[in-house]
């Protein structure tokens, strides 16, 4: 009888007629409005709402830290005491040298946050923003970009603690440096289509977003974020095979005034492109159905 | 020129089941094969069915019927909040829904700052924002109270911000979904004739309500609908009367229910 708590929580109009009906066999038999032209109103139009989707992320951001004193920069008071602390106690356990270390757990740890906070996030992406879809028509992919705008804010909050960190451990800035920008341009267009994805699956499946946590916790612990590669001897098999390693080499190398080997290169451009693509199809094909998952 | 050109439209919204929209499920079922009969279908709701209609330049259109007949389904397919399961809409100028005032609007953000947030999400650029405060400042009354955050507002306050920023707009097509009643009898009228000069402005209107005797006044057309179906559309007058024929009919013809009821 959860039939009729189901009613009572629809989007739309209450009931008239009630039937069972195949899947969504019909909406598959007549194809209304070409691909081409969903992929224009859901993903171009996506990128172009950028004023609306920079205006959500701003208020989100405001809202979580309005009447604070320090506002946003909570966050980076709070990312800096922790890597006070795990700097100290860790270069220990692993036997790194603390000058080595606090740079590298600070440059590694802040873009996980990045990516760990916008895929956790993305699962609620479009259900945080149903209001508005249950009554304006504007592109999903608007949620989405709100929620990694948001985060890359709180990045970029986060990133102010290496500052100090690098002037404390000399780590100079030089040429290789400048990678930075296309690593961080690299992450970003994999966190978008992951996120994308994940929007889309947490929407209809609502277990999915769980087990995304699941699996983001079990991977900062799995990846060398809090442990260097060197830890691993001779067998670095295990952070080579790694994606999230190789995504995180593109900022951190940068960072810590290193170049990130071809092969991080290679494999966040292989995992972007495939992965755009894959988000793309998936968006494009469930853009008609995801406000009655709401 | 603007117009709203619905051809066959049927809507069915479905419904899920709490366990059915869990990935152990799908998945159970994937693996066992359809054992279960029902797996690959759920229940569906036919809110719209095959509905056929053509609003044009200047059309003021009154959506009539009960709850639930596909009022507010209606104005969601004409908003492309809804992609309808069968047939093809054709809307030509920019839509303009206004089913909820307050959308958009952040409690803890002070009143100027929510003129943009919710400006921007009403599909407003930046200089159109800008351009709109006096306006509302003007209308809102609220004075200072604009610097300060919404959440210290008293409702009526808060409905007159949402109400200002909600009908700033120039929309080609105005979606209405129910008439907003605007706090004090005082504020009323002011409200009333703003809302009037929106409608003025706008090529096309439509709006859902069930005060009769406010849609004749500013509808000149009528669409009625009931459970799903379109039953009749066209000059107002002729709808009204006819659907109030038909309930009249349909008291006469179960007149133990009515006695039931009452």
């Amino acid at each position: 009888m959860n039939m009729l708590s189901d009613i009572q929580d629809m989007p739309a109009s209450p009931a008239m007629v009630i039937s069972p009906t195949a899947d969504t066999l019909q909406s598959r038999l007549k194809p209304i409005g070409s691909v081409s032209r969903i992929f224009s109103d859901e993903i171009l139009s996506g990128f172009r709402a950028w004023p609306i989707w920079t205006v959500m992320a701003w208020d989100d951001i405001r809202q979580r830290y309005r009447r604070s004193l320090l506002g946003p920069f909570w966050i980076t008071l709070s990312m800096g005491i922790f890597i006070l602390l795990l700097g100290v106690i860790y270069s220990r356990l692993f036997h790194s040298d603390i000058r080595f270390y606090i740079p590298y757990l600070s440059a590694g740890f802040t873009v996980w946050g990045f990516i760990s906070q916008t895929t956790n996030e993305s699962s609620m992406a479009f259900s945080e923003g149903q209001r508005i879809i249950k009554q304006i028509k504007l592109p999903y992919l608007t949620y989405v970009l709100r929620v990694v705008w948001r985060n890359f804010i709180v990045f970029l909050h986060t990133v102010v603690i290496f500052i100090p960190v690098a002037i404390i451990f000399r780590v100079t800035p030089n040429f290789a440096t400048l990678l930075v920008v296309p690593g961080l341009l690299l992450v970003c267009v994999n966190v978008t289509w992951a996120a994308t994805i994940l929007a889309v699956l947490s929407t209809r499946y609502r277990d999915m977003p769980p087990i995304v946590a699941t699996v983001v916790q079990i991977m900062m612990f799995a990846s060398p974020i809090m442990w260097p590669v060197s830890s691993l001897g001779d067998d670095t098999m295990v952070a080579e095979l790694n994606p999230i390693y190789h995504l995180i080499q593109l900022v951190r190398a940068p960072m810590l005034g290193t170049v990130p080997e071809l092969l991080s290169w290679l494999i966040g451009g292989g995992m972007a492109v495939v992965g755009c693509s894959i988000a793309a199809a998936l968006l494009v094909s469930k853009a008609r159905r995801i406000v009655f998952w709401l | 020129m603007a117009s709203v050109i619905l051809d066959d439209v049927s809507v069915n919204i479905p419904i899920f089941d709490v366990s059915r929209a869990s990935l152990k499920k799908a998945l159970i079922a994937r693996t066992i094969g359809g054992r279960f009969a029902e797996s690959g279908s759920y229940l569906t709701v036919a809110a719209l069915k095959n509905v056929d209609l053509e609003i044009h330049d200047g059309d003021r259109v009154a959506l009539v019927g009960d709850n639930g007949s596909g009022k507010s389904t209606l104005l969601r397919v004409v908003s492309k909040v809804y992609p309808p399961t069968s047939g093809t809409v054709n809307v030509i100028g920019n839509v303009s829904p206004m089913f909820d005032a307050t959308l958009g609007m952040s409690l803890d953000a002070t009143g100027l700052e929510n003129i943009q947030i919710a400006g921007t999400i009403w599909g407003m650029t930046r200089s159109q924002v800008k351009n709109s405060i006096d306006d509302i400042v003007d209308f809102t009354e609220l004075g200072d109270y604009l610097k300060v955050p919404v959440r210290t507002y008293s409702n009526g306050m808060m409905l007159r911000l949402a109400f200002a920023i909600a009908t700033v707009r120039d929309p080609e097509i105005l979606l209405i979904d129910e008439i907003i009643g605007v706090g004090d009898i005082n504020f009323f009228e002011k409200a009333f004739k703003r809302m009037q000069r929106l409608v003025e402005r706008s090529r096309i209107f439509i709006v859902a309500a069930h005060q009769d005797d406010i849609l004749r006044h500013i509808c000149n057309k009528a669409i009625w609908l009931s459970h799903g179906n379109l039953m009749e559309f066209g000059e107002i007058d002729s709808v009204l009367l006819n659907r109030y024929r038909a309930s009249q009919a349909a008291q006469a013809d179960a007149p133990e229910r009515e006695t039931a009821t009452a």
